[in-house]
């Protein structure tokens, strides 16, 4: 197998490769800034510089040359080479920082470059914490500078776009986000303009960023140039908590990662996975913060008569849906599940009305014809669409119609804004008990007689199913009123969670929602119902589904978190339902 | 060789009135270089063949680089009947080099002549020619020749029914610098920023639109047509040995007579000065010289004595042919105030691109711009001769370089000029 030599270490590969990609497949460390694993490389940042020689080959003897000691002669490239764009061949020998005082010194003069003209205004800029350029200077840069003039003065908080803010002051000219704009999102929105250091990116003039992937750009960004204008000066990283979710807001099932601090969602970034969406996230999934925060029902909601509606106890809302669902026979309820909830929540759903009678749970998908392009974004606005297709619902093509039938008298619906997408009209519901099971307050929940608050995708472990057949689960980022960080090992817990006291700034109980799971909603009734539906975690109903469902065959939490999402295989329609 | 150089006739630009007319070019043997390889394509001139030619004639490039032209066409990949082009040079932006726009003025059909040939030689259908866009003028009067030359059916298709077919384009770059290096050239040609590219690929594999592609020199390509004509024997005895030819000497600075002159190369230094180009200005000594274009190193007065400008003897000097754009110096000239004012150039055309060049730069300005002002001190020299050391080779492409060898030559051979301006503050201050 081909071989190369990195500071004295022998490494076989079987496929070349570029050397920095290749080191860090192997986990060495190399500084760089404009090099990314999934855009064209321009080697302009010149971070990654190394010594790079290969071995001579006499080709009369059919053989390395060797030096006096027996070792094999290396013709070193006279320039140091930059490591991203220099292809591996057999033999190579590459002397890093570890083993060349050229080499570190070639680093420690390129940072003392970068900086010299750069503002160095980490104290109030966001992206101190988790900035390559500031880790890096503090591992391989010179101590001071020896810089003592004025440094170019750029534009500062220039709006490229409705999402993105840029200080081009603190820009290094990496071109990631010019690159991103070519040949990921493919919008050629921007470019660098004017000329030496007085660089810097912009778009045409007049022109807006508007992208609907333009924030991958500040994800990329080396440094603080391109901003986030919605989660500029929102929050320092080091005291946010990391916890990995799904993009709810379509089906492509995106990773994301969900950064919370007390209690309150801050901001989304896209996870990496290769098989669903690369680095990169849209926009429009970033935005889901605020379902996670704002408007939410907090403590369930029962209609006095009228308009009047108050709160109330959990006590009391269940002894009103047990009341209201035993009073009637199962042909006059309504079940409808919701493509915007998951699978197990769905799934209990369907079982609990199952055990009292009520056969078929009908869904109605969200579509937006023309929302998808053929990358992240779906028409599908829903992230489980194919879930609860999976799970035997029968899609309904007219709910008006059915709803508008006498014999209905109850309807119970799952986490969906039937009103707010114009899937049913209010005239419809009208004269029927309307039991919403909601995360958010919306026309839906003003419409229902009782209201059950629900955990959101941010609060709870579920797993969804995207529109390409990966089933792929969240993990509770915030606390409601019954979760508790220090005791669920599923939920990260950040410096802040761990050592902050009810004196920190940002420590404190009221952006815990009440609410609780769809699922253990049903469980309590249940019990107040006599019937057999006992269940104390969600990965307890992951495995009833995955035996009761040949699609869902093998699944388990676990099995997810090892693979970073399944992809289920493709059945035929016949199979999925088999009669 | 020097002896005879003033019965020297010239080659590139003959002292013939209206030369630029393609009558009177014809008349005076012109396109008969392009009529016998076409005529012999089978034959004599067989691609091949006029490659060979031009490798032992021994043409090396006039740009700057001076690599040999014949080898650098051997480079190109076998046809593969995809599109090729030839990418000519005639950005000309390095200080002190003002040969081209001679070449578009008084013979433009000579180097028509030879870039025809050349394209022949590559299997190349469209040739680019690459203008700096200053030259107004001259792009008006290349472009008159080149449509004469297609009246006259030297260019189009089916050139002199010989079944080829090669096309000429006009391109006017838009007043940057670093457009003259080939890979940015070639950025721009595309309609792009004019970043240099990183090599490999090398523009042979992949160039204009990722096809094959030569950047040769205006000049360079001019010299084809003579090649054919009078052979690489002839060609490779035409002045110095390991780099022959005629070349345009652009003599600028402290000088009677500043201008464009035809000699083989291998002149030495002091005559193009004194003899030439008129002595210096005032009679005064000569200080320094820039041999080839701003980028190259400087040379002091007492390096000149039997200097010839070939690429082998000025490399033994410490400096370089570059463009053969001579600058004199008289010995009235600031050297702080002369190198302050080539980093501000480097500083205002380096692209951004790369790190060291962006930055490195504008801080060799400012310390210059600190030097010439008397605020300089000692260590200010060591960091400049530092980024030097920073700058040199770290980069996509050469302008750093370009950049900090004047730098890192004007101070060390210049050392004491430097010094003496420092140590005035500090006797100032102090």
């Amino acid at each position: 197998m081909p071989e190369i030599f990195i500071d004295g270490n022998r490494l076989e590969y079987e496929k070349p490769q570029k050397v920095l990609q290749f080191m860090l497949d192997h986990g060495l460390e190399l500084p760089f800034f404009c090099y990314h694993p999934s855009l064209s490389i321009p080697a302009n940042c010149r971070q990654c510089m190394v010594q790079a020689g290969t071995p001579v080959f006499n080709k009369e003897k059919n053989e390395y040359e060797k030096d006096e000691n027996g070792e094999r002669k290396i013709r070193f490239f006279p320039k140091l080479m930059t490591a991203c764009s220099l292809d591996m061949s057999d033999g190579m020998v590459i002397k890093t920082h570890r083993t060349s005082d050229l080499v570190k010194r070639a680093q420690k003069d390129n940072l003392e470059f970068i900086l010299i003209n750069h503002p160095l205004d980490c104290p109030i800029c966001d992206q101190a914490g988790e900035c390559p350029l500031q880790i890096q200077t503090y591992k391989y840069g010179p101590e001071g500078s020896r810089f003592e003039f004025k440094k170019v003065h750029k534009p500062k908080r220039i709006k490229l776009g409705p999402r993105v803010t840029l200080d081009a002051e603190r820009c290094i000219n990496c071109t990631r986000c010019v690159r991103f704009c070519n040949e990921i999102s493919k919008s050629n929105q921007l470019t660098i303009i004017s000329r030496g250091d007085k660089n810097y990116p912009a778009t045409a003039p007049g022109r807006e960023f508007d992208d609907p992937y333009s924030v991958n750009t500040v994800d990329i960004c080396p440094v603080g140039a391109l901003t986030s204008s919605d989660f500029r000066f929102k929050a320092r990283v080091w005291e946010l908590n990391q916890t990995p979710g799904i993009d709810i807001t379509n089906a492509k099932g995106t990773n994301v990662d969900l950064w919370t601090r007390n209690n309150l969602v801050m901001r989304i970034t896209p996870r990496y996975n290769p098989e669903v969406n690369d680095y990169w996230m849209a926009d429009a999934g970033r935005e889901a913060y605020r379902l996670f925060n704002e408007n939410r029902v907090s403590k369930p909601e029962i209609r006095l008569d009228g308009d009047n509606t108050t709160k109330t106890t959990w006590n009391n809302a269940l002894e009103t849906f047990v009341e209201q669902i035993s009073s009637h026979a199962a042909d006059e309820i309504l079940v409808i599940g919701s493509p915007h909830a998951s699978l197990e929540d769905n799934y209990i759903l369907s079982k609990f009305f199952n055990k009292i009678g009520v056969n078929d749970v009908y869904y109605t998908p969200h579509i937006e014809e023309g929302a998808g392009d053929n990358f992240l974004l779906t028409d599908d606005q829903a992230p489980n669409t194919l879930g609860i297709n999976y799970l035997d619902f029968t899609e309904s093509d007219d709910l008006a119609r059915q709803l508008s039938s006498n014999k209905v008298k109850i309807v119970v619906i799952l986490n969906d804004n039937l009103l707010d997408r114009s899937a049913v009209t209010k005239e419809a519901l009208k004269g029927k008990y309307v039991i919403s099971l909601a995360t958010n307050n919306s026309e839906m929940t003003n419409a229902s007689d009782l209201v059950i608050p629900v955990t959101c995708a941010a609060e709870h472990d579920a797993s969804y199913v995207s529109i390409d057949g990966r089933i792929q689960r969240t993990f509770p980022a915030k606390e409601t009123v019954y979760t508790n960080r220090s005791i669920n090992p599923e939920m990260g817990i950040s410096r802040l969670d761990r050592y902050g006291t009810k004196f920190d700034n940002w420590i404190s109980d009221q952006n815990k929602i009440d609410c609780i799971p769809a699922w253990e909603f049903f469980v309590r009734v249940s019990y107040r119902m006599n019937l057999d539906l006992d269940y104390t975690e969600s990965r307890e109903i992951m495995a009833e589904i995955s035996s009761a469902f040949p699609v869902f065959e093998g699944i388990s939490y676990e099995r997810m978190d090892e693979e970073n999402g399944v992809q289920l295989p493709s059945l035929k329609e016949t199979e999925i339902n088999p009669a | 060789m020097s002896m005879d150089w003033k019965s020297y006739k010239p080659l590139l630009l003959p002292n013939i009135k209206n030369l630029h007319q393609i009558d009177v070019y014809e008349k005076n043997g012109g396109y008969d270089s392009l009529k016998d390889v076409l005529k012999n394509k089978d034959g004599k001139w067989a691609k091949d063949n006029v490659t060979n030619e031009v490798k032992s004639a021994g043409l090396r490039g006039r740009g700057g680089a001076g690599f040999n032209t014949g080898l650098k066409w051997s480079f190109m990949p076998k046809p593969d009947g995809g599109p090729r082009y030839i990418a000519a040079n005639g950005d000309e932006s390095e200080p002190g080099t003002f040969k081209d726009r001679q070449i578009f003025e008084y013979n433009p059909h000579l180097f028509i002549e030879g870039a025809v040939i050349a394209a022949y030689a590559m299997t190349v259908n469209a040739v680019y020619v690459y203008i700096r866009g200053e030259y107004r003028s001259w792009i008006q009067k290349l472009q008159n020749a080149v449509d004469e030359a297609y009246k006259k059916g030297y260019l189009g298709k089916n050139i002199l029914g010989s079944g080829v077919d090669i096309d000429l384009y006009l391109h006017s770059g838009a007043g940057a610098y670093i457009c003259g290096e080939e890979s940015s050239l070639m950025e721009s040609l595309e309609g792009k920023r004019g970043y240099p590219r990183l090599k490999p690929p090398f523009p042979a594999q992949k160039g204009l639109w990722g096809r094959p592609t030569t950047i040769n020199n205006i000049e360079t390509l001019s010299n084809v047509p003579f090649i054919i004509k009078n052979g690489a024997d002839w060609y490779s005895n035409l002045g110095a040995a390991k780099h022959p030819g005629p070349v345009l000497y652009g003599i600028s600075g402290h000088v009677n007579k500043p201008g464009v002159y035809e000699f083989p190369t291998g002149m030495p230094i002091m005559t193009l000065i004194n003899e030439v180009a008129g002595g210096v200005r005032n009679g005064k000594k000569v200080k320094a010289v820039v041999p080839g274009g701003s980028s190259t190193p400087v040379l002091r007065a007492d390096q000149l004595e039997g200097l010839t400008m070939d690429a082998e003897s000025l490399r033994e000097a410490g400096s370089m042919m570059g463009t053969a754009g001579l600058c004199v110096l008289d010995e009235d000239t600031d050297m702080i105030d002369f190198l302050w004012r080539i980093t501000h150039f480097y500083h205002h055309e380096s692209c951004g691109q790369c790190t060291p060049c962006r930055e490195g730069t504008g801080w060799l300005e400012k310390l210059l711009l600190k030097i010439k002002n008397g605020e300089g001190e000692y260590r200010d020299l060591d960091i400049l001769l530092d980024l030097c050391t920073q700058m040199e080779g770290r980069t996509i492409c050469a302008l750093a370089d370009a950049a900090a060898w004047p730098v890192r030559y004007t101070i060390s051979r210049f050392r004491d000029e430097f010094e003496a301006r420092c140590k005035k503050t500090i006797y100032a201050t102090a």
